[in-house]
């Protein structure tokens, strides 16, 4: 290339203005207030009585009106649909990483036969048209719909976890095994005493991404629950909106009530969400 | 392998704690999965116990050629590529563009790039409610904006155009944190000694890029290409959240939804025709099928050609 000919032109970080770093500092702040003009709507506009937001949307609050937050959380059920929530996404997590790693493990080690078939089977399903309709046929027939049960099977599979965790192990040293096992350990208490311990990052990563799609998820729940007692929070909310759709103070309080602790937990677990969200990406 | 953990009988324990992972995988996953194609071909429903039938071609027949039902699918699938089209696009490019910014050692970068990531984790409902309220028409934010240019307009509850492309950048802001992340990986792999080198050998900024960071960021490209090209043609859930299912706007993703489960919104009506959405179903999936695999290949070439 012709790089040489077009020399000395390059040096912007002289003693002159520095535009690269001011220009780069606007298109971050541009970016950010989009990110954060809209949460910072929803705060405002939570902090606002109907007659103030009627009169001005955009006006900054002045009263700080916080009993949107006690009409949301009782007007919207939130404890019984938080509770919903909590319950679905502890359940199918826990049974999804406990049967994960039970399959991970033997297939990093080869400790069954054909195991990189077996482990192209749980790859394949990424590629495959999507399981909608004949999941719910299944759910219909088992009688599990509208089913607390049926609605934690939905989400005990994902095979992009999988794929994860056999990635992870296989960095573990298989000398670690023949040690264990000469000193007498068996198969299930080194996979449960040694084993998961080691494979700590992999195995947050993958409960953070497995647990935050069903905490977010909003399709199964309008196809599988149709008794309130039932609902998840996302579901929850979306029923409140259509109730309260025009009662934006008390509807931004009620979507701020369930975004602050997503927001904190973020910031506690960054690292193993966007590696876990990253990689389940591939789900779209 | 050698199996370290006894002889005999207990070989077997691998696979009998392997059993159920599997099994719920090919009850939950696999095997719907597969069945799609059968259904496709039933006129099956949502009522427990009714009788299923073989009906041959005839969901596709319906679905593809009959009547004006089928122009409005044809429209809903060329919108869906139109969708994916622009998501990916500027998604993938302002990805980039953010993930350049932000990787340069400036002072806080790293709160800028945990702001830009922090929608993905909000989810739809959230994502679609805060946009709600931004774009709300009456003296809302957008709405003030363009007030002062002088302008009006309903936003999401306006013309079916107008409010598609109010999904389509929607989605786009949900997501791009994503796509700067993988970014950001990719570039972290590039040696920092051969940006030095280009810079002794007189290279400006432009040029590092083209020579030094695309080339090698190749393999990140590929994976951001594929994922957003596969995740935008099936997304659909920032639709139901934000306009619903509204003449104008439908996607197949939401399509399928919308006929196999019932869906009433004004005009539109749609009853439980689980056959007839799992033909639809099979459709999106070809159309990904075929895109992804044309991309896939397209994508090994050019790498094949840079880094072989």
């Amino acid at each position: 290339m012709n790089a040489r000919t077009v020399s000395h032109h390059g040096h912007y970080r002289s003693t002159r203005i520095p535009w690269g770093v001011i220009g780069s500092y606007l298109v971050m702040i541009f970016f950010a207030l989009l990110y954060v003009g809209p949460l910072f709507m929803l705060v405002n506009t939570s902090l606002k009585t109907m007659p103030s937001f009627m009169k001005d949307a955009t006006a900054l609050a002045t009263e700080l009106h916080f009993q949107n937050f006690i009409e949301a959380w009782n007007k919207a059920s939130f404890p019984k649909y938080l509770l919903n929530s909590v319950i679905y996404t502890v359940a199918a997590t826990t049974i999804y990483i406990i049967t994960a790693v039970f399959v991970a493990f033997p297939i990093a080690r080869g400790y069954i036969k054909f195991s990189g078939a077996v482990l192209t089977l749980f790859v394949i399903a990424l590629f495959l048209p999507p399981a909608l309709i004949p999941q719910f046929q299944l759910m219909l027939h088992l009688g599990l719909y509208n089913n607390p049960v049926g609605y934690i099977m939905l989400f005990i599979v994902n095979p992009i976890g999988i794929v994860i965790l056999v990635n992870y192990i296989k960095t573990i040293p298989r000398e670690l095994d023949e040690a264990a096992a000469l000193d007498g350990c068996g198969y299930f208490r080194f996979v449960w005493m040694i084993l998961i311990p080691l494979i700590r990052p992999a195995l947050a990563t993958v409960i953070v991404m497995h647990a935050i799609g069903i905490w977010n998820e909003v399709i199964a729940p309008t196809i599988y629950l149709t008794s309130k007692d039932y609902y998840p929070i996302t579901r929850g909310l979306i029923v409140f909106q259509g109730v309260y759709g025009s009662n934006w103070p008390t509807l931004a309080a009620a979507v701020l009530l369930l975004t602050f602790p997503m927001l904190i937990l973020f910031l506690f677990l960054q690292r193993y969400i966007v590696s876990g969200l990253t990689a389940g990406a591939v789900k779209g | 392998m050698s199996y370290h953990f006894g002889r005999g009988w207990s070989k077997l324990t691998p696979y009998l704690l392997l059993l159920p992972g599997l099994l719920f995988y090919f009850l939950i996953a696999l095997g719907p999965s597969i069945a799609t194609a059968f259904y496709s071909f039933t006129d099956a429903t949502g009522i427990r116990n009714a009788p299923v039938h073989w009906i041959g071609f005839d969901n596709y027949r319906e679905f593809l050629f009959m009547g004006r039902a089928s122009l409005d699918n044809l429209e809903a699938l060329k919108r869906t590529l139109i969708f994916s089209a622009a998501v990916t696009i500027i998604q993938f490019a302002l990805g980039l563009f953010v993930a350049l910014i932000v990787n340069q050692n400036l002072k806080g970068a790293n709160i800028f790039r945990t702001i830009y990531f922090m929608p993905v984790i909000l989810g739809v409902v959230i994502q679609g409610l805060m946009w709600s309220l931004f774009l709300y028409p009456l003296g809302g934010p957008a709405a003030k904006l363009l007030s002062l240019l002088g302008l009006r307009s309903e936003f999401l509850g306006g013309p079916p155009a107008q409010a598609f492309a109010w999904v389509i950048f929607i989605q786009i802001w949900a997501n791009m944190g994503i796509t700067m992340m993988i970014f950001l990986a990719g570039l972290q792999t590039i040696p920092a000694e051969l940006y030095e080198a280009a810079r002794i050998d007189g290279a400006n900024a432009w040029q590092l890029f083209a020579n030094v960071t695309w080339p090698l960021l190749t393999p990140s490209v590929n994976t951001n290409l594929l994922l957003n090209i596969i995740g935008s043609l099936q997304a659909w859930q920032l639709f139901l959240v934000l306009v619903g299912y509204r003449n104008g706007t439908q996607v197949l993703g939401y399509l399928i939804y919308a006929t196999g489960f019932g869906q009433t919104s004004g005009s539109v009506t749609s009853s439980f025709r689980q056959g007839y959405a799992a033909a639809a179903s099979i459709v999106l999936f070809l159309l990904v099928l075929v895109i992804g695999m044309t991309v896939q290949y397209v994508l090994q070439r050019r790498e094949e050609r840079i880094l072989g």
